[in-house]
């Protein structure tokens, strides 16, 4: 009896250059711009709310004056806060800007501000995470 | 008045507009359901589906804030 010579093919073909630079693409451009990875994938619905989800986060976490972290940070906290902030993409810029007077984290409001802002960058890098996701075609 | 003038009081006004003040339970309120809507849309694709995940999403939200905020009362005083 002739020996099983044949190679067994692999399960999941590998994955296409351009397809996998493509979904990097969107992904950089949902972290830069909340909501535009899925504008791009024509997920109007999704592409909306991540836009305002993020703008009213920012909007309501520099309103009550909660703290903007920057690069200059002190401990392990300061840099995570920063990379949190720093998830909302062009939006930290917008934050620094409308937070002309600084932060104030002496009162409850301040405090609650940094949570929105975090909260803000966080959802945006899972929203942009979500939309690479998707132009891999492994969710929708 | 000079363009200098007109950009101050333009940056006090957009200053002035953004500044938000919320109570705890208002703050609480609102990061539930914004958050809760992100998630709905992100998570589920089918409306009715959305629909029943944002509003179980708030609900817990709001019992655990509340619920977490009655737990620590105790500790203030």
């Amino acid at each position: 009896m002739p020996e099983e010579t044949a190679v067994q093919e692999p399960l999941s073909p590998p994955q296409n250059s351009k397809g996998e630079a493509l979904a990097v693409v969107i992904g950089v451009a949902g972290w830069l711009v909340p909501g535009l990875g899925h504008a791009l994938q024509k997920m109007w619905g999704r592409a909306v709310v991540c836009f305002l989800t993020v703008a009213v986060l920012v909007w309501v976490g520099a309103g009550m004056r909660g703290n903007l972290f920057t690069s200059r940070g002190n401990d392990a906290f300061d840099s995570l806060g920063y990379i949190a902030d720093l998830g909302t993409g062009s939006f930290y810029w917008v934050a620094r800007s409308l937070e002309a007077n600084g932060p104030d984290v002496s009162h409850a409001d301040g405090d609650y501000g940094t949570r929105f802002l975090a909260t803000a960058g966080v959802f945006n890098l899972l929203a942009a995470l979500h939309a690479y996701e998707a132009a891999r075609g492994r969710k929708a | 008045m000079t363009s200098s003038a007109l950009a101050i009081s333009g940056v006090s006004t957009l200053i002035a507009l953004i500044a938000v003040k919320l109570t705890h339970l208002q703050a609480l309120a609102l990061f539930a359901l914004v958050v809760s809507v992100a998630f709905g849309f992100l998570g589920r694709r089918q409306p009715k589906e959305r629909v029943k995940y944002i509003l179980w999403t708030l609900l817990l939200f709001l019992l655990v804030g509340v619920g977490i905020g009655w737990a620590m009362y105790p500790f203030s005083h």
